[in-house]
């Protein structure tokens, strides 16, 4: 019995020791772990904890009551059943549009050595060098006088703004890595354009390709402030949905599930993140 | 002995190669001419030609006068730019010890700093202001952390100007620190080293050896969170207190509640001019990268 004692507190007494030793030596890690555990995780932890209450009392750290009861009066809602295919609707037709624009425009920066080219890929910068709601303003003036405001073209079109910079740079500088002796190599072996383009080209340019894309998507899905200038009172994203259910807090519920259900394209990126790290793309959208 | 090259690959005339360029590349350039260069100009050139009452009354600044007349319009734009200044400092305060903790450290607590500190890159702002509310607010999350501890008497800053430079600072720590450990990288182990040989202490080597190093994206950090900031919406919104508003907030007032469109265009170009420096200074700074880049 005292031996399994004593075995017990040594074994604490060490780990504890070590412990102790590890923060001493990296003070400052296990100092800025702790504020950002609580600082960044706390937020999020509320709200996980807020979709899945049934109840839930001061103080207590956690929920009084837990249940699913509000999920289903949540999709009963007309406005949300509404808004989500829409909003997902919106940022697809979004995306493809832009990669329509943008990626024929990426190859030429890429391929092609023409005058002006290097000012024109900068002046792509100014998407990011406005202060962004100013903009938005200015742009629903004009929107208003030409019918556009309330129109899921109007909302289309502010959206794209956003897409232009990250749709552009990511696909020009992939373009540029690709090796063009390979190329060459494909088309002395008698190979046409079109198959040296699908079959050499495309797999290259790929995993850049698709990062531009699921950014995009996962941004446009995100958008919300222009689609709010723009689109109300007719076009409601889950987003701009988003804003009502904050101000009007009737079920604090409501709010807490629809933000972990909009989430769920944010958590594919996470997914992903690793990758997209690697490749430089989460920091491509602001040019850099 | 080689093949001759396939027909296609003959070198075109140098103009019809341009033209071919020009129009690939017209599309997304119309589309940004049309939706924001024209809107900013136009609404830079009407805020010069109009009355206040909206009459073409020749060159004019008669729509300055009165926002900088009016005590409301003043105190939100010296709101908002107080609040960008803080959130700045507060920024830099946080981000730089952090990134360079990250720079000089791997190790399992290491990469668990990064993952917190990158974390927020997935969580989208309209998120963020909900979850900061049931965090922040009064008998919120923190509220209830505090009281558990024996800590009672917790004032929330929800609706106050510090929740606003709170979101703020939030959303802008994983770029900020992308973006600086990946200057700080950019410095060899070497030099510093040899700085500590002959003596120098961390904070020379700091300010002596590391700074002047990465001025670049010190640079690209404040102006693009400057900018962001600046002109931010959805969280001063949610979060901040009704009066006085930043500018964001303000606009989008004018336009939609009191349906005055072309006050609301006075405020935005004013929000511009004050900040075209700034957005100068950012894309002049990429743009010096860009050409050091492509000439290694």
């Amino acid at each position: 019995m005292t031996t399994i004692r004593t075995e017990g507190t040594s074994f604490w007494a060490s780990t504890m020791r070590s412990f102790a030793a590890t923060v001493r030596r990296d003070g400052f890690g296990w100092l800025a772990l702790v504020v950002l555990i609580l600082m960044i995780l706390g937020p999020l932890y509320s709200v996980v904890l807020w979709a899945f209450a049934e109840r839930w009392q001061y103080p207590s750290l956690i929920p009084t009551e837990f249940g699913l009861r509000f999920w289903e009066q949540t999709f009963a809602r007309a406005d949300i059943a509404k808004a989500l295919p829409f909003s997902i609707f919106l940022s697809v037709t979004v995306t493809l549009l832009s990669a329509v624009i943008c990626l024929p425009a990426a190859y030429a920066f890429a391929r092609i050595k023409f005058r002006g080219r290097q000012l024109l890929l900068l002046s792509f910068l100014a998407t990011n060098a406005f202060p962004r709601f100013g903009l938005y303003i200015s742009i629903a003036v004009i929107f208003f006088r030409l019918n556009l405001v309330g129109t899921v073209q109007g909302v289309i079109l502010i959206q794209l703004i956003n897409t232009l910079l990250l749709m552009i740079w990511i696909p020009t500088a992939a373009f540029q890595g690709v090796d063009r002796a390979l190329e060459e190599a494909g088309l002395d072996v008698g190979a046409s354009r079109f198959r040296v383009f699908t079959r050499i080209t495309l797999p290259m340019v790929m995993p850049a390709l698709s990062a531009a894309l699921l950014l995009t998507f996962v941004n446009t899905f995100y958008e919300a402030q222009g689609a709010l200038l723009i689109g109300l009172p007719r076009v409601v994203t889950m987003p701009v949905l988003m804003y009502s259910l904050i101000n009007s807090q009737l079920v604090t519920q409501y709010g807490a599930i629809v933000s972990l259900v909009l989430w769920a394209p944010s958590l594919i990126l996470l997914i992903v993140a690793q990758r997209l790290l690697r490749g430089g793309y989460l920091t491509a959208g602001f040019g850099v | 002995m080689t093949l001759p090259p396939p027909p296609e690959f003959k070198p075109r005339a140098a103009w019809r190669n341009d033209v071919v360029a020009y129009l690939l590349v017209a599309p997304p350039l119309l589309l940004m001419i049309l939706l924001i260069f024209l809107p900013a100009l136009q609404s830079i050139v009407r805020t010069v030609t109009l009355d206040i009452d909206g009459a073409p009354a020749g060159l004019t600044l008669a729509r300055y006068a009165a926002f900088f007349e009016d005590p409301i319009s003043r105190s939100n734009l010296l709101f908002t730019f107080q609040i960008t200044l803080l959130t700045l400092a507060a920024i830099f305060a946080f981000c730089f010890p952090l990134s360079i903790y990250l720079r000089f450290n791997t190790g399992r607590v290491a990469a668990a700093v990064q993952i917190l500190a990158l974390f927020p890159l997935f969580v989208p702002g309209i998120i963020l202001a909900y979850a900061l509310i049931r965090f922040l607010g009064t008998r919120g999350t923190l509220d209830t952390i505090l009281s558990v501890i024996g800590f009672t008497g917790y004032r929330t800053p929800y609706l106050k100007p510090q929740a606003i430079v709170f979101a703020l600072l939030w959303e802008s720590i994983p770029f900020t620190v992308l973006v600086l450990t990946a200057g700080l990288r950019q410095i060899g182990d070497s030099l510093i080293e040899s700085a500590r040989d002959v003596g120098a202490n961390n904070w020379q080597i700091f300010w002596r050896i590391i700074l002047p190093q990465i001025t670049r994206p010190v640079l690209i950090v404040f102006s693009l969170n400057f900018l962001g900031i600046f002109g931010s919406y959805t969280l001063p919104y949610l979060l901040g207190p009704a009066a006085p508003q930043m500018m964001g907030v303000f606009m989008a007032q004018t336009f939609g509640q009191y349906r005055r469109p072309d006050d609301a265009e006075t405020q935005a170009v004013i929000t511009f001019l004050i900040a075209s420096v700034v957005g100068f200074l950012y894309v002049r700074t990429v743009a010096s990268q860009r050409s050091e880049r492509e000439d290694l």
